[in-house]
């Protein structure tokens, strides 16, 4: 047999074999997620049932999170007992709070031993609506608690679901917990990448870093902005250099806030003249 | 080695290459700036509303598909050969052997053609895009409209540098060729780079507002994984390229006539294959880092790469990779067959086997298996409550790493097949390599195994000193044996030419399989953005914008790649094209002068 015919044949029976390794997978086609239909006058209970279909389906929280899982070495936590524990997560919140934050900001609150990661699955790629993140929070209440959420429930976070044509069609804002030059105030920079952990604003009181109560009157704005951007340029004394810098470095700081939003936050932190 | 000669030609027959670069060039500019132009002033219009136009029969998604991946499968290879060529040039200078020389040119000779169907192909795959989906390729104009000038001026400049480089081999001073050799690979690394920002914005978008306009170009550019795909691409190209080098040298045996061809062309496989091999080890440490990346930026385009629409890709992706490991293994067993002295390493390849054989097993074995959500039900999530042990990272790690190490010990053998060591230390140097060996192996397994027993966030740590005890393994242990086998004596000579026909078939399966798993990991790339064109920022409402089948995926992958190696047969078909005896008549069918064929011959 001709040479080049002998590895023409060669050829094609490598293809022939990787095809077939292909085919011989779990064979899935995903399609792009549609908004759960849900009737406002659905029971909680029917409202649980409908929050297990979007926790397995356009919630894709399976893919991470188990549930009932015993194995000590989850990269995510399991959720097998969350309804019984959401209440006394953290002191002074309410059930239906805690797992509304743990829905729409998830960073907030880390539970211990995990890593953050939870994207806010009221936004880009997930895209809940309010409604439908109603219907998790009643499935998750259901799982070693009660259901008591309906459509009529609110919270804290009410509103800041993805709109309600579908997750696919739902507006962009970069997927992200805290979103890519996502146009926030001053107030919505502080709040989204967590300075407040950090720093009091409404007080003098002094936390991790230096209070902001007064920083309008005791820096100029452009102080303010080598403040934020080169934190360890000038430190406040008493206060040790590369915390600031690590932290936000790990937040992502500085590769999702655009120009606008700094100059919103320096702004905003230059009206604190502590009066 | 040294009765070694290749027949050097440097007359050119100069390829009528020019032309569709040339058309190339002028069709991308004027899309580009055709597009650029509307684009610009409505570029929330193309968010909200893309448009698409449907190719006939196959559809326009698996037609740009298959566009795009020939494109890249060329562009790689065409970026690939000019940085193995420069190096081998620079040896060729360094030692003053001329063998080095003359393979570097017999390498660039398959550049040429290559080039031109690069651009043809990009050309084609501009058009496409514009054609299929106008609204998408508008935004991602409107996004980088100024990025298109430079890129088509590095473009230009990619082609007089590679034509000047190709053509003016022996004709410039080795140094001003050297030049252009080198100048040619930084137009061609900055070429990729101005794409890759492209694509990589799709997958991890940056710089621009919740609307999807544009803040910041070179934060778009600067994006999440621009860098490590960067990284990952140019040592894959090498591999690639290289593979494909080899695969030319195996055509090239296979047909050989004589002895001298022969060792030739053999001496050119090994190389080619030398150099793919040497890319392949540390790829998976720049994968790692492109997937560190692509979690850091969010977790749950992480999870569905990794973990769940695309986990049993990875199960294909590690009968891939475990067949090169395999491959290349093999051809260098079967390649110590042609060392004289080799044989007394012949005893070790069956342990070697079956280390690559567990550590492949390891590899392949699956852990997440989210195909269904009743599998994931029934199976209480999203695990194999069978296979996890083995399904998880700790393991695959591990798995990777002592392949990887497994493959070095290969190469070591292969090295020191003829050689015979004089030096005074000889006990001493392979005890230190031997311990270092032994020592890596045992951090890694051990560092494997701790990570069962720790909370996630130390373990998905745990991966970095892994990784570093095998670079440290590698680079240490190639040291020591440097200056061990410093003025080595020789135990026989390496029979060039004398390679069985299989050796040459695993070369052809190498560049297969590359060519392949290229292939499978392009898809999955543009793949894990599943319904949006770009991730969580413009989604995709066309009638493709479902994720089809990994089956769907792999044939069309293969058919991909089965198109590529045609085009390869023609390019190697050309390239020998060069070498052959100028076309003249039959004998007596010229009459004097040669301005008339005679009746005869007319009728």
């Amino acid at each position: 047999m001709n040479t080049g015919v002998k590895i023409f044949l060669f050829v094609l029976a490598i293809l022939a074999f990787y095809s077939y390794v292909g085919q011989m997978v779990p064979q899935k086609i995903t399609y792009p997620p549609e908004t759960a239909e849900l009737a406002a006058d659905m029971t909680t209970e029917e409202l649980a049932v409908a929050g297990a279909e979007i926790v397995a389906g356009k919630g894709t929280c399976l893919g991470c999170h188990t549930i009932g899982s015993s194995d000590a070495s989850l990269r995510f936590p399991d959720l097998g007992n969350i309804g019984a524990v959401a209440g006394s997560r953290i002191d002074g919140m309410s059930e239906i709070e805690y797992l509304a934050e743990s829905l729409y900001d998830p960073d907030s609150y880390i539970v211990d031993r995990f890593l953050p990661g939870m994207p806010a699955i009221g936004k880009p790629p997930i895209g809940l609506t309010d409604d439908e993140i109603l219907a998790v929070m009643a499935y998750l209440q259901s799982l070693g608690g009660t259901s008591t959420v309906t459509l009529a429930t609110t919270h804290s976070f009410t509103g800041q679901g993805a709109s309600g044509s579908d997750g696919a069609g739902a507006t962009p804002s970069g997927g992200a917990a805290v979103a890519l030059g996502a146009g926030l105030d001053g107030p919505g920079v502080f709040a989204a990448f967590l300075c407040g952990t950090c720093h009091t604003i409404d007080k003098p009181d002094r936390l991790v870093g230096p209070s902001l109560f007064d920083v309008g009157s005791r820096l100029s704005k452009a102080e303010i902005y080598e403040a934020v951007m080169d934190p360890d340029a000038t430190l406040a004394e008493g206060y040790p250099g590369g915390v600031m810098p690590a932290t936000l470095g790990a937040s992502g700081f500085f590769q999702k806030v655009s120009p606008e939003e700094i100059r919103a936050l320096v702004d905003y932190l230059a009206s604190h003249t502590g009066e | 080695m040294k009765d070694l000669r290749l027949i050097k030609d440097y007359r050119q027959k100069p390829l009528p290459a020019l032309l569709p670069v040339a058309i190339a060039i002028l069709v991308t500019a004027f899309i580009a700036a055709l597009v650029a132009l509307p684009a610009a002033a409505i570029p929330q219009d193309a968010v909200a509303n893309p448009e698409y136009r449907a190719f006939p029969v196959i559809g326009s998604r698996v037609a740009i598909w298959v566009v795009a991946q020939l494109h890249l499968m060329f562009a790689a290879f065409v970026l690939a050969v000019p940085m193995f060529a420069v190096i081998i040039e620079i040896i060729g200078m360094v030692t003053k052997d001329k063998r080095y020389d003359a393979l570097a040119h017999e390498f660039t000779k398959l550049l040429s053609v290559s080039f031109s169907l690069t651009a043809t192909l990009g050309a084609l795959m501009v058009v496409m895009l514009v054609v299929l989906y106008p609204g998408v390729t508008q935004y991602m104009v409107s996004i980088f409209s100024w990025s298109f000038f430079p890129y088509i001026l590095l473009f230009f400049l990619e082609a007089v540098f590679l034509y000047s480089y190709y053509y003016g081999w022996g004709k410039f001073s080795p140094k001003v060729h050297l030049s252009l050799g080198i100048a040619l690979n930084i137009v061609g690394t900055a070429i990729m780079f101005i794409a890759n920002a492209w694509l990589t914005f799709m997958n991890t978008p940056n710089g621009i507002s919740e609307t999807g306009a544009l803040l910041s170009m070179a934060d778009a550019m600067n994006n999440f994984i621009w860098m490590p795909i960067n990284i990952h691409r140019m040592i894959a190209n090498v591999a690639f390229g290289g593979s494909i080098a080899a695969a030319y040298g195996a055509y090239k045996y296979l047909g050989a006539k004589t002895q001298e061809e022969k060792a030739h062309y053999d001496w050119m496989g090994y190389v080619g294959n030398f150099i793919s091999i040497s890319a392949l080890l540390p790829l998976p440490f720049a994968g790692y880092w492109l997937g560190k990346e692509i979690y850091a930026y969010s977790q749950s385009l992480g999870i569905t790469l990794m973990g769940g629409t695309f986990s049993w890709l990875f199960i294909i992706q590690a009968v891939l990779i475990g067949n090169l490991f395999l491959a290349a293994n093999y051809y260098l067993w079967v390649s110590m067959e042609r060392i004289e002295g080799a044989e007394r390493f012949r005893k070790f390849i069956k342990y070697l086997l079956a280390s690559i054989a567990i550590t492949y097993l390891v590899w392949a074995t699956p852990h997440s298996l989210v195909a269904t959500v009743e599998e994931a039900r029934k199976m209480g999530g999203a695990h194999h409550p069978m296979l996890g042990v083995l399904g998880v990272m700790s393991a695959k790690n591990t798995a990777v790493n002592i392949l990887i190490l497994t493959t070095y010990i290969s190469f070591l053998l292969y090295r020191r097949g003829n050689k015979e060591p004089t030096v005074s230390w000889v006990k001493a140097g392979n005890f230190a390599q031997l311990a270092i060996f032994i020592g890596a192996v045992a951090i890694v397994i051990f560092l494997g195994i701790f990570g069962y027993f720790v909370e996630a966030k130390v373990r998905i740590a745990l991966s970095v000193p892994q990784v570093a005890v095998v670079l440290f393994t590698m680079i240490s242990v190639t040291i020591i044996d440097i200056y061990l086998y410093r003025g080595a004596r020789s135990r026989g000579k390496i029979k060039w030419g004398e390679m069985p026909a299989r050796a040459q078939y695993v070369l052809f399966f190498i560049a297969v399989t590359f060519a392949w798993t290229m292939g499978l990991m392009g898809y999955v790339r543009a793949g894990m953005r599943q319904h949006w064109h770009v991730f969580g920022v413009m989604a995709d409402t066309s009638p493709d914008a479902f994720t089809p089948t990994l089956g769907f995926a792999s044939n069309v992958i293969s058919v991909t790649v089965l198109i590529f190696f045609s085009f390869i047969a023609v390019v190697f078909w050309l390239t020998g094209l060069a070498g052959k005896k100028d076309w003249e008549p039959k004998e007596g069918a010229l009459i004097p002068d040669g301005e008339h064929a005679d009746e005869e011959v007319v009728r």
